[in-house]
């Protein structure tokens, strides 16, 4: 090789206002009345030629995904921190002031966004109960014919009904949120439960302010007894309200 | 009993869950290009759906992707029968089945 080969690259996790703290194994680069948040990282780990193969490491994608997540967590509990998405890492930390400039009214807007918020997530379940066996067998093919037609109304009645608390409980949750977003259901594969998955949601709520989780409490005791679960995760970094789409 | 409080409550206690971890982290926050190139669509763990999940169903169609709204497992196996007989069509217009046979003469 001609020249050194360079041996580290710098990971940005995601950005602060400049005077906020920084975790104490953390750096930041600072540039336009913003901080990114960094910490340099092995090549050998992150760069272009191994990623593709550490993506696919399920052991290795597991840790740095929660890595990232567990850095933004830390510093989402002391300041308001804009997230990255995994992944960003520049070669050194003038590359990182670039990008800030580059970024600056994104960044600068989303900070302002966040302030003082944290985000929530609320996933409705539905345990849905065994399909209704018939009793007997089928008398003949008009009996057959009509219960094929009541059961198949019955099972579309259901889903609207399901479709309709779903709705209500996102309105009700919503209105204890300054922002909220609705994501797809996590397939069950995804999700690793026998339940089906009816909402995944976020919500984006002010530090302190309980209401949410008091709504995603009374929700829970209203509908449990009808199969349905309702699961608040969180606080996370504003990861759902940051961004172009957002 | 503070948000963050109930909200442990509700997840169990334990860690979050990798799934929300992952549906977050992949594919939500802050998109910016690094110096170091890295397209997380090539992320093969935890079976092609999980792709799917985290391009949007909108991205995936504009690659032409849609049978997750089948069923997964009949159009998996489908999928992979395609290209079973994708590959031995390929093998033989670059003449492997030729080759082959002409050891054999």
């Amino acid at each position: 090789m001609i020249s050194a080969a360079q041996d580290t690259g710098v990971y940005v996790y995601g950005v602060l206002a400049p005077d906020a703290p920084v975790p104490s194994d953390l750096e930041t680069v600072e540039h336009d009345g913003l901080a990114a948040l960094v910490r340099e990282v092995p090549l050998d780990e992150f760069g272009e030629d191994v990623l593709p193969a550490h993506l696919n490491d399920r052991e290795w994608l597991e840790r740095h995904v929660r890595a990232h997540d567990d850095v933004l967590e830390a510093a989402a509990a002391a300041a308001t921190v804009v997230p990255f998405r995994f992944g960003v890492i520049c070669h050194d930390r003038s590359d990182v002031a670039r990008l800030l400039g580059e970024h600056a009214e994104l960044l600068r807007r989303d900070l302002v966004r966040v302030r003082g918020c944290e985000e929530l997530g609320v996933k409705v379940w539905y345990d849905e109960p065994g399909a209704t066996a018939p009793d007997e067998a089928p008398s003949g093919g008009r009996a057959y014919l009509e219960r094929r037609r009541d059961d198949r109304r019955r099972a579309l009645e259901l889903a609207a009904e399901r479709e309709s608390l779903v709705a209500d409980a996102h309105d009700r949750l919503a209105r204890c949120a300054v922002a909220s977003t609705v994501n797809r259901p996590q397939p069950k594969e995804l999700s690793g439960r026998d339940e089906q998955m009816l909402l995944n949601a976020a919500y984006l709520v002010r530090h302190g302010d309980t209401r949410l989780a008091r709504e995603v409490a009374s929700l829970h005791a209203e509908h449990a007894p009808n199969g349905y679960a309702f699961e608040l995760t969180g606080p996370w970094p504003p990861y759902n309200f940051v961004g172009e789409d957002a | 009993m503070s948000a963050r409080d109930l909200a442990r409550n509700g997840n169990g206690g334990g860690p979050a869950q990798l799934a929300d971890v992952l549906e977050r982290v992949l594919d939500k926050g802050i998109v910016i290009a690094g110096d170091i190139q890295i397209n997380l669509l090539d992320i093969e763990l935890l079976t092609i759906r999980l792709r799917l999940l985290i391009a949007s169903a909108d991205k995936a169609r504009e690659m032409g992707i849609d049978w997750w709204e089948g069923d997964p497992f009949l159009s998996r196996r489908a999928g992979n029968d395609g290209l079973e007989d994708r590959l031995k069509r390929l093998e033989a217009a670059a003449g492997l089945d030729a080759g082959e046979s002409k050891d054999e003469s």
